[in-house]
């Protein structure tokens, strides 16, 4: 067999929200997530694919406005690029917004790297009564253009045809000319160019990117290294900012924008007397000043509603059976250690099937619709003036709304945020932000037992904790947030069953590596309860829980494996006091209900979350981090036992 | 020539020119806002919050906070002609 290495690289390069991601899921499977908002795929994912007995390396990279990059996500890029230079290039471009999306076609063409052009949402472009044609689109940018409707699957087998072609034939790809005074300017750099310069594509590339490159960075090196050519570097710059009055980076983007879209205008027609969509319609009421608040209230009350109606019911259902079954197995097991061990395991998997799944998925699914349409961005920008007010902005609102879903995609998605002063805050409030895992405990606790309005209360609480949390943060970093930039992408109706491969996407990966968790937790509780291990650890814990929060002392052991997986405290929290769901309420009050609530959602962000906060913002925030939780779920806690006592 | 946050709302705008910061300006240029480009302004908000632009040349749509909309300036295209 050949090594893995020898498989020929296609990356996916394209703007954000493009459809790169569902057109890389329709060739991959289910493994790329996507959704309607700028930047959910912040790292690459690479697929193996089979094609007609050729195996394909497929790489799915971060959405990127082009190659100049402003955010670590797009950074991502072209590291990925530059070091391991892929075989082909598949550039997904939105056929509605092709001028603009041409822009990061041409830059690609630059590069003189094999590229062929997925024009993607080509429904959506005639929809707009703009009218592309692909062969003209070919003609100009002199590479293989084929139409597609990802959602729809259309004209994939065409791209994956057209780019094995390329990749047996090769392809040669080269540049188109700029104006003639700018081109005379970028030969200059180029010849000023030594031999043993680090190329990257060809010559005229990296004089390009020498040139529009950010002053910061580049300019130190090189006038450090080479210091005669960043003389001529810096003469070329000038002679191009007199000759078009405007910053060199300005007058190549400039350039660039032109030819898109003259090649926009001369390959497609455009219907006059566009009508306005029902989307745009919409879109004017869900972003009203007023209205729009009302809606955001809306769907989040909704959001809530409809999945604890629909949880609860079905938890009920499932509890049932579950109960009669452990009963049984009492009466036959007796009390020896293959009925600790068997309990255990049977907590574990019910508790993940009849606790966690009634409410884990009606979660994910609304999620991934709110992402399909295109709701973050708004929400983005209608809580843009409430983010100021805990020094960050809108653009935060996006890895905030992800971490209702998990924390752990949301961490990784601050990656969109230009500033690390942004990200640092953001990655520090987004533990505090009741999870799936959460919300399946304050929904099954709260919402179940005390009824459905003490669970929104809850939430309330945690919002405004939220905000207070973001309020004393930003005291510590004395640079101000940079203001907001965010593309708002047209609304588009969601797939169902786009929505439905993402609902089951994260399913599977609950399936694979949360429920074995439970699981195991279960047993290994069952175990230590069998050799009395577990009044061990509880006695050691007991001056905090017994003591400091006022609650039985069985519970000790139970927090401390809340640190793998916030559900297993829920599920073993029953299992560590031994009474069946219905029972609970006799044994604990109210009180200790709530406060047991407060503390598992706020100490010590789980497991996952504490690891990549590490890998993504260091290792100091994530102690940080846990500092910051712990210490707030104390006092939080404490809190909560004092007010509710009187 | 006046700053984008004074100009009118859904009346055509004309990019004549970008103030402020590289980063600010780069991203722009790479959300495709680009001088002489053609614009339009929504700028009802509630709480003096982020205004919305649509560009009517690449018809795309960007939130900008008010810092930033202060530093594009825009002329104000005249129909009559």
């Amino acid at each position: 067999m050949t090594k893995e290495n020898k498989f020929p690289d296609i990356v996916f390069i394209g703007q954000p929200n493009c459809g790169k991601s569902t057109l890389f899921n329709a060739i991959a499977g289910l493994r790329a997530q996507t959704s309607n908002f700028p930047g959910t795929t912040v790292k690459h994912t690479h697929s193996k694919v089979n094609v007609v007995g050729k195996v394909l390396n497929i790489i799915d990279l971060p959405g990127t406005y082009s190659l100049n990059p402003s955010d670590p996500a797009e950074k991502v890029v072209l590291t990925h690029l530059f070091l391991e230079k892929p075989d082909l290039i598949v550039n997904v471009v939105d056929a509605s917004i092709l001028g603009r999306s041409l822009e990061l076609t041409l830059e690609l063409i630059e590069l003189e790297y094999p590229v062929v052009v997925a024009l993607n949402m080509i429904d959506l472009a005639e929809k707009k009564g703009v009218e592309i044609d692909p062969k003209k689109l070919e003609n100009f940018l002199g590479i293989p253009v084929i139409p597609t409707v990802a959602s729809h699957g259309r004209g994939i087998k065409e791209l994956l045809d057209v780019s094995l072609q390329s990749l047996e034939k090769g392809l040669s790809v080269s540049h188109i000319k700029w104006s003639r005074d700018v081109e005379d300017k970028i030969e200059e750099m180029e010849d000023h160019l030594p031999e043993d310069f680090p190329i990257v594509g060809n010559k005229r590339f990296t004089a390009i990117n020498m040139i529009s490159s950010s002053k910061l960075f580049f300019d130190k090196i090189l006038k450090d290294t080479n210091p005669s050519l960043k003389v001529n570097l810096d003469r070329v710059r000038r002679e191009l900012e007199a000759m078009h009055n405007a910053p060199a980076y300005e007058v190549i983007a400039a350039e660039r924008h032109h030819l898109a879209f003259k090649i926009f205008e001369e390959s497609s027609h455009i219907k006059r007397g566009k009508r306005i969509s029902m989307l745009d319609r919409v879109d004017d009421i869900i972003m009203h000043p007023f209205l729009g608040y009302l809606i955001l209230l809306a769907v989040f009350l909704g959001f809530f509603f409809v999945i604890f109606n629909i949880g609860s019911p079905l938890e009920e259902l499932l509890l049932g059976p579950l109960d009669s079954f452990r009963n049984f197995l009492s009466l036959k097991l007796g009390a020896g250690v293959v009925f600790y061990l068997v309990d255990g395991l049977l907590q574990g998997i019910g508790g993940g099937v009849a606790i966690v799944l009634p409410y884990f998925i009606p979660l994910l699914f609304l999620m991934s619709f709110l992402e399909d349409v295109g709701y973050l961005a708004r929400v983005g920008f209608l809580m843009d003036t409430f983010m100021h007010r805990i020094g960050l902005h809108g653009k935060s609102v996006s890895p905030f709304i992800l971490g209702f879903g998990c924390n752990v995609p949301a961490i990784v998605s601050t990656r969109i945020l230009e500033s690390r002063r942004d990200r640092i805050i953001t990655s520090l409030l987004i533990p505090f932000i009741p999870c799936s895992a959460r919300t399946t405990i304050i929904l099954a606790l709260v919402a179940f037992y005390l009824g459905p309005f003490w669970a929104l209360g809850f939430y309330l609480f945690n919002i405004l904790l939220l905000a207070v949390l973001g309020r004393v943060i930003t005291l510590f970093f004395k640079t101000p947030s940079p203001g907001l930039i965010l593309e708002i992408p047209s609304l588009k109706m969601p797939s169902l069953k786009n929505m439905m491969r993402k609902t089951y996407f994260q399913l599977k990966s609950f399936l694979k590596f949360a429920w074995p968790i439970l699981i195991a937790g279960s047993v290994v509780l069952g175990l230590l309860q069998y050799f009395n291990f577990d009044k061990f650890i509880n006695l050691v814990l007991s001056p905090l829980v017994e003591k400091g929060l006022g609650l039985p002392q069985e519970l000790g052991v139970t927090l401390v494996f809340g640190f793998l997986r916030k559900e297993l405290s829920l599920i073993m929290m029953l299992q560590a006091l031994g009474v069946s769901y219905q029972d609970l309420m006799t044994i604990i009050s109210r009180e200790q209900l709530i406060v047991f609530t407060v503390f598992i959602s706020f100490f010590i962000p789980c497991l996952s979350t504490v690891a990549i906060l590490w890998k993504e913002v260091g290792k100091r925030v994530a102690f940080l981090s846990m500092g910051l939780n712990t210490s707030v779920a104390v006092v939080i806690s404490l809190l909560v036992r004092l007010i509710l006592a009187k | 020539m006046i700053s984008l946050i004074q100009a009118p709302s859904d009346t055509p705008l004309r990019i004549a020119g970008i103030s402020g910061g590289h980063g600010a300006r780069r991203r722009l240029l790479a959300l495709g806002f680009h001088k002489s480009d053609i614009i339009e302004l929504d700028s009802r908000s509630i709480l003096r919050g982020p205004v919305l632009i649509k560009n009517l040349t690449s018809d795309t749509s960007v939130a900008l906070g008010r810092g930033i909309a202060q530093k594009i300036l825009v002329e104000i295209i005249d129909e009559r002609k």
